[in-house]
């Protein structure tokens, strides 16, 4: 079955089809608000952003180029937005690790918290990671953005990109292992495994 | 290939993204070098376990709802667009706006509501059209909206109150209203001004948004003083697609019992 593109779906906005932006965002507000948890530690700054990047695109629509990957102009619209919105607003108390997951409802906490601890840790690692450094593991691990991709949002070389990548999972997995009960020698395959069987 | 030149390629190798003849002496290197064999195995632990990390579900139905208003209100004419320089969020239209413009919006519409009052109880011209008053209604609506969106965007919970309190006045209000108040519900930090908002929603109960919006609502809230309000105003409508939520609720141990005794209740009242 053949699937519009986003970039054809984004010319039809761009030339007045408003209504095609309902498909749009379908594809791709949890994107979205998953990218913006994680850069603004906060659920409710990332709803909040992601209503205002699309209509940031109702009302730039006509600077989108034909040939343009809709995903990297779109995340480069988040960016700004993002960037805006702490420009004129205090910073955020961010939420942490056990508010930016949503837990069911019923377990015992006890339970829950031995179970989610490995996990919780790495995501504290990841929220404890410079902004900068942040961005660009959940925009490729997360996101699954390739390195050209990437590039092309930052505006850098994509041979820089995979340096900062690396430099920034050595650092991520250095604050992990400083946070695993204070024990940097502690094995990290031991955590994956127990992650797995989670 | 030398140490230095193993790291950018180690980004690639982690993806699977390396080019065969690449991969091959990035291999090699690895066998050879205990150093960066040792980083190259823990990145690629740390890029599984972030593989493991599930992605942060968004509330669709409160955000698709956000959207259609604010693509309705675009359609409109009623938005055009966030600000330079600075967000735009349909429930954070009037976040801007300054107390000079709130209080000329609320001297205009004291003075709509004083011609409307005036031609009410002036004898009415014989010749006085119709055309004229609905104009004058739609206006005094419209203002009375434009007002009150602006109360709920004030950081002063009072105000927030007078902003929750004007919707009654308003007949008919708008989806921006509507979603505004939901937002409200959801977001305001004080307790007094999320319980106020649940009485604002009830004479929109019948909208399959206000609805949604209540029953959504229910769990994230923290304080149980509105939670159970959330609760009568659910068995009060009669909201039978809330029973699963209430279910939920009654078997939450982290939970006021006084809530998952309420939650038990409505949920046997409901049917």
């Amino acid at each position: 079955m053949l699937t519009v593109t986003d970039e054809a779906l984004m010319m039809a906005v761009r030339d007045g089809d408003l209504a095609k932006l309902g498909l749009l965002f379908e594809r791709h507000h949890a994107a979205l608000f998953d990218f913006l948890t994680w850069m603004t530690g906060n659920r409710s700054a990332a709803e909040d952003l992601v209503q205002d990047i699309f209509l940031r695109i109702l009302k730039y629509r006509v600077t989108y180029r034909d040939g343009g990957s809709f995903e990297t102009w779109l995340y480069r619209i988040a960016r700004n937005a993002r960037a805006d919105y702490f420009r004129t607003r205090e910073p955020l108390e961010p939420l942490g690790v056990e508010a930016l997951s949503r837990p069911e409802p019923g377990l015992n906490p006890m339970r829950r918290l031995e179970a989610d601890r490995d996990q919780a840790r790495l995501k504290r690692a990841l929220l404890e990671l410079r902004e900068d450094k942040r961005e660009l593991i959940v925009l490729t691990r997360f996101r699954g953005m390739s390195h050209q991709q990437i590039a092309e949002l930052l505006g850098i070389e994509t041979g820089a990109i995979k340096v900062r990548i690396h430099r920034a999972l050595k650092e991520l997995r250095d604050i992990f292992l400083t946070l695993s009960d204070g024990n940097p020698s502690c094995d990290v395959k031991k955590s994956t495994r127990t992650l797995q069987i989670i | 290939m030398r140490c230095e030149e193993i790291h950018p390629h180690l980004a690639d190798h982690l993806a699977g993204s390396l080019l065969p003849d690449v991969a091959e002496q990035v291999a090699d290197h690895l066998r050879g070098c205990p150093a960066c064999a040792a980083e190259a195995e823990g990145l690629q632990d740390t890029w599984q376990m972030l593989g493991t990390i599930g992605p942060h579900t968004p509330d669709s139905t409160r955000m698709r709802a956000r959207f259609a208003a604010s693509l309705d209100g675009f359609q409109g004419g009623l938005i055009s667009g966030p600000p330079e320089g600075g967000p735009y969020i349909v429930t954070r239209r009037f976040s801007r706006v300054s107390a000079y413009a709130l209080q000329f919006a609320a001297a205009a519409a004291a003075i709509i509501i004083g011609i409307a009052i005036g031609r009410q109880t002036a004898p009415a011209p014989a010749t006085t059209p119709d055309a004229q008053l609905t104009m004058l209604r739609d206006e005094l609506r419209e203002m009375r909206q434009m007002v009150t969106l602006s109360l709920l965007q004030q950081t002063s919970a009072s105000e927030r109150l007078k902003g929750v309190s004007f919707t009654n006045q308003i007949e008919q209000p708008d989806s921006q209203v509507t979603v505004a108040l939901l937002d409200t519900l959801m977001h305001d930090p004080n307790v007094n001004v999320r319980l106020a908002t649940i009485d604002a929603l009830k004479p929109m109960s019948t909208r399959d948004v206000v609805r949604r919006g209540v029953i959504d609502a229910l769990p994230r809230q923290t304080s149980p003083l509105v939670q159970i309000a959330l609760i009568d105003f659910i068995v009060e409508k009669n909201g039978r697609e809330a029973a699963d939520t209430l279910r939920r609720l009654s078997m939450d141990d982290m939970l006021d019992a006084a809530v998952r005794a309420r939650a038990r209740q409505g949920l046997q009242q409901i049917g």
